[in-house]
C-alpha cells in the first residue's frame, strides 16, 4: 500500500490520509528552510569550537597525541554526525528546524524512518552546491537529499486563530474569515484609529445583518469596537 | 450547516482529540525514558485507546473536509487542517522501522550487498584498468614520479627509503588512526554521495585512486622498491581498495537509478536506490576503523613479519566478503523496496 501513495503522491503539495481526504502540508519554503541552515551551520561551529578546546585541554594534561586524536575524530564526528544524529534523535529537527519549528516527515506526512533522515543528511555536501537552486524550482522545496530520502520538511505546530461563536445569518465563509482573520491581528495592529474604524466598519455589518447580536450587549464596552465586535460574535482566540 | 453551529457540535470532538493526541506523545516520551532505565515494559495505549484515537482520528479527517469544501479559510478550517495533519503524522506508521543491529548485520546488510555484486565487478573492472594505466604511465614517462610524489620522495626512492617512513614515525599512531579513519570515511561517504550526479563522482574516484596506485606501483619498481612497498600495503591495502570500490560501487547504483530508472518515476527509483546502497556503505563503516588501526599500527611496523601483513590483509579481506556474501533471510530485499 506505501508504494503506490508515494509514487502517486509525487510531486503534490498534498497528501491523501484515511478515506481518500486530502491534506494539504505546510511545505517550509527556501527562506525557512536556509535560516534554519544558517542556525545550524553556528550550532555545529560551536559544538567544533568546544569540541577542539576540550581536545587542546586533554592535549595539555593528559597527552598530547590522544587529544589530537581526539580531535580529528570528533571534528569528523560532528561534520558528518550532527544533522543526521540530531534529525534521528528528535524526530526530524535539528536546532536550526527546532528554532523555526520546522519539522523532517516523510512524504505521507508520518514521522521520517532513521534510514531517511541518515540518506537525506549524507548527502548534504552534494546540496550545499545544487541544493538552493533546486528547492526553488520545486513547489514542495525539496533539496536533493530529500528527493532522494522521500522527505519534506515543514513546518508544525498549531497556529493561533480566532473562532466566532456565534455568525449573522446570511454570511459567508469569506466574511467570517475576514472578521476572524482582524479579530486574530487586532492586538497588533499599530495604528489604533484605523483598527477601530474597521472595527466600527465590522460593527455596522452586524447591526444590519443580525441586530439581535448587538442588542444583547448593552453600552459600549471599554475595549472599544474591538471588544464590541469580540462580544457581540462571541470570538474566542484558541 | 451553519458556522456556528459546526463549531459548537463538533469542538469538542476536536480538543478531545488534541488531548488524546498530547498524551499520546507524552506517553512516547515516558515510553523511551523508560527503556533507558532498563525497564523492558513499553508505555503503549490499550486496544480500546487506539480503537477510540482512530476512531476520533477520522472523525476530525471528514470534519476537516467538510470545513476545507464549506468554510475555507476559516480558523476552524486551519486548525483542523493543523489538526488532522498532526494525527497523521503521529498515526501513520513510520516510513522504514529501525529493526535492530542483529538484523541489520546478518540481514539487510549482506541482502543488499548480494544486490549490488554487479555494480562492485564494475568498480572493480575500472580501478584495476586505472591501475594499469597508471602503471603503463609510469613505465614510459619518468616524470610522473615526481609530478605523484614530489620530487623529496622520488629522491628518498633512489636512496632505498619509502616516503611512508617519515610520515608513521613523525605522526604518533593514534593521531594516524584517527587521520586515516576520518580520512578514509570521508571518501566512502563522499563516493556514495556523488552517486547523486549521475555516479560521476564514484567513477572519477575510482579512475583516480587507480590511476594513483598503478603509477606509485610503476615508480617503486623503476627505483627497485616494489617490495618494501607491498609489504606496507599488503596488510591493510587489500581491504583498504575493497572497501573503496563497494562505496563506489554503492554511489555508482545511485548513478544507475538516476540515468536508468525503468518504469519508475525517476526520483522513486533514486530513493530506493539510496535506502538500499546505504545499507551497503553504513555495512563497510565499522571496517574503516578496523582498517586505520591496521594501517597505523601494524603496517608500518619493521618488527611484524610480511607473512603475517599478507595473512591478515587477505583475513581481512574473507571476513569481510563473508559478512557481506553470509546467506540472508528471504524476504529483505522489501527492506529496501518498500522503506
Amino acid at each position: 500500500m506505501g508504494d503506490w501513495r508515494a509514487v502517486a503522491d509525487f510531486d503534490r503539495e498534498s497528501i491523501l490520509a484515511l478515506d481518500n481526504i486530502r491534506l494539504e502540508l505546510p511545505v517550509a519554503n527556501i527562506g525557512s528552510r536556509c535560516l534554519a541552515g544558517v542556525i545550524d551551520s553556528c550550532a555545529v561551529a560551536v559544538l567544533l569550537v568546544l569540541w577542539l578546546l576540550f581536545c587542546s585541554v586533554l592535549a595539555l594534561w593528559v597527552s598530547g597525541a590522544w587529544g589530537l586524536a581526539a580531535g580529528v575524530a570528533g571534528v569528523f564526528l560532528v561534520e558528518w554526525g550532527y544533522f543526521a544524529g540530531m534529525e534521528i534523535a528528535t524526530g526530524g529537527r535539528t536546532l536550526g528546524k527546532m528554532a523555526l519549528r520546522l519539522r523532517a516527515v516523510s512524504t505521507a506526512g508520518a514521522e521520517a524512518g532513521a534510514g531517511s533522515l541518515l540518506v537525506r543528511n549524507l548527502v548534504r555536501d552534494v546540496d550545499y552546491l545544487a541544493g538552493v537552486p533546486l528547492m526553488a524550482a520545486d513547489p514542495l522545496a525539496r533539496r536533493l537529499g530529500d528527493r532522494l530520502a522521500g522527505t519534506l520538511v515543514v513546518h508544525e505546530g498549531r497556529a493561533p486563530a480566532v473562532l466566532l461563536g456565534r455568525v449573522p445569518p446570511g454570511w459567508s465563509a469569506r466574511e467570517v474569515a475576514i472578521v476572524e482573520s482582524f479579530l486574530l491581528r487586532a492586538a497588533e495592529l499599530r495604528d489604533a484609529a484605523a483598527r477601530d474604524e474597521l472595527a466600527r466598519r465590522l460593527l455596522a455589518r452586524v447591526e444590519r445583518d443580525a441586530p439581535e447580536l448587538l442588542a444583547g450587549l448593552g453600552r459600549p464596552t471599554t475595549e472599544g469596537p474591538v471588544g464590541m465586535l469580540r462580544l457581540a460574535l462571541a470570538a474566542e482566540e484558541r | 450547516m451553519d458556522y456556528a453551529r459546526f463549531l459548537r457540535l463538533r469542538r469538542p470532538l476536536w480538543e478531545d482529540f488534541g488531548r488524546r493526541l498530547a498524551s499520546l506523545g507524552q506517553m512516547r516520551e515516558t515510553g523511551g525514558r523508560r527503556r533507558r532505565r532498563g525497564r523492558r515494559r513499553p508505555a503503549v495505549p490499550g486496544y480500546g485507546e487506539v480503537e477510540e484515537l482512530a476512531f476520533a482520528y477520522r472523525q476530525v479527517l471528514h470534519d476537516h473536509a467538510l470545513a476545507a469544501t464549506r468554510f475555507p479559510g476559516t480558523g476552524a478550517a486551519r486548525q483542523l487542517a493543523a489538526l488532522a495533519l498532526a494525527g497523521t503524522h503521529r498515526l501513520t506508521r513510520r516510513s522504514a522501522p529501525w529493526r535492530g543491529l542483529r538484523h541489520f548485520v546478518f540481514h539487510a546488510f549482506p541482502a543488499a550487498f548480494q544486490r549490488q555484486l554487479g555494480l562492485l565487478g564494475l568498480a572493480a573492472a575500472v580501478f584495476g584498468g586505472s591501475c594499469l594505466l597508471g602503471l603503463v604511465l609510469a613505465a614510459v614517462q619518468p616524470g610522473l614520479g615526481n609530478l605523484l610524489l614530489g620530487p623529496r620522495a622520488v629522491a628518498g626512492l633512489a636512496e632505498g627509503r619509502l616516503w611512508t617512513e617519515s610520515l608513521t614515525t613523525t605522526v604518533p599512531p593514534a593521531v594516524a588512526s584517527s587521520g586515516i579513519a576520518a580520512n578514509n570515511l570521508s571518501v566512502a561517504l563522499a563516493a556514495w554521495g556523488g552517486g547523486v550526479l549521475a555516479g560521476v563522482v564514484p567513477l572519477y574516484m575510482l579512475v583516480l585512486n587507480g590511476l594513483l596506485l598503478g603509477g606509485v606501483i610503476g615508480i617503486a619498481l623503476r627505483y627497485s622498491m616494489a617490495g618494501e612497498l607491498l609489504s606496507f600495503v599488503a596488510a591493510h591495502g587489500p581491504l583498504e581498495l575493497t572497501l573503496v570500490m563497494v562505496a563506489a560501487a554503492a554511489g555508482l547504483a545511485l548513478g544507475r537509478a538516476l540515468v536508468q530508472a525503468g518504469d519508475l518515476p525517476r526520483a522513486e527509483a533514486m530513493r530506493r536506490a539510496g535506502h538500499d546502497s546505504l545499507q551497503v556503505v553504513l555495512g563497510c563503516l565499522p571496517w574503516f576503523v578496523v582498517l586505520a588501526v591496521v594501517e597505523a599500527r601494524i603496517s608500518p611496523d619493521p618488527s611484524v613479519p610480511v607473512a603475517f601483513k599478507a595473512a591478515l590483509g587477505l583475513g581481512l579481506v574473507l571476513l569481510f566478503f563473508g559478512a557481506g556474501l553470509a546467506p540472508s533471510r528471504a524476504g529483505d530485499d522489501a527492506d529496501a523496496g518498500s522503506s
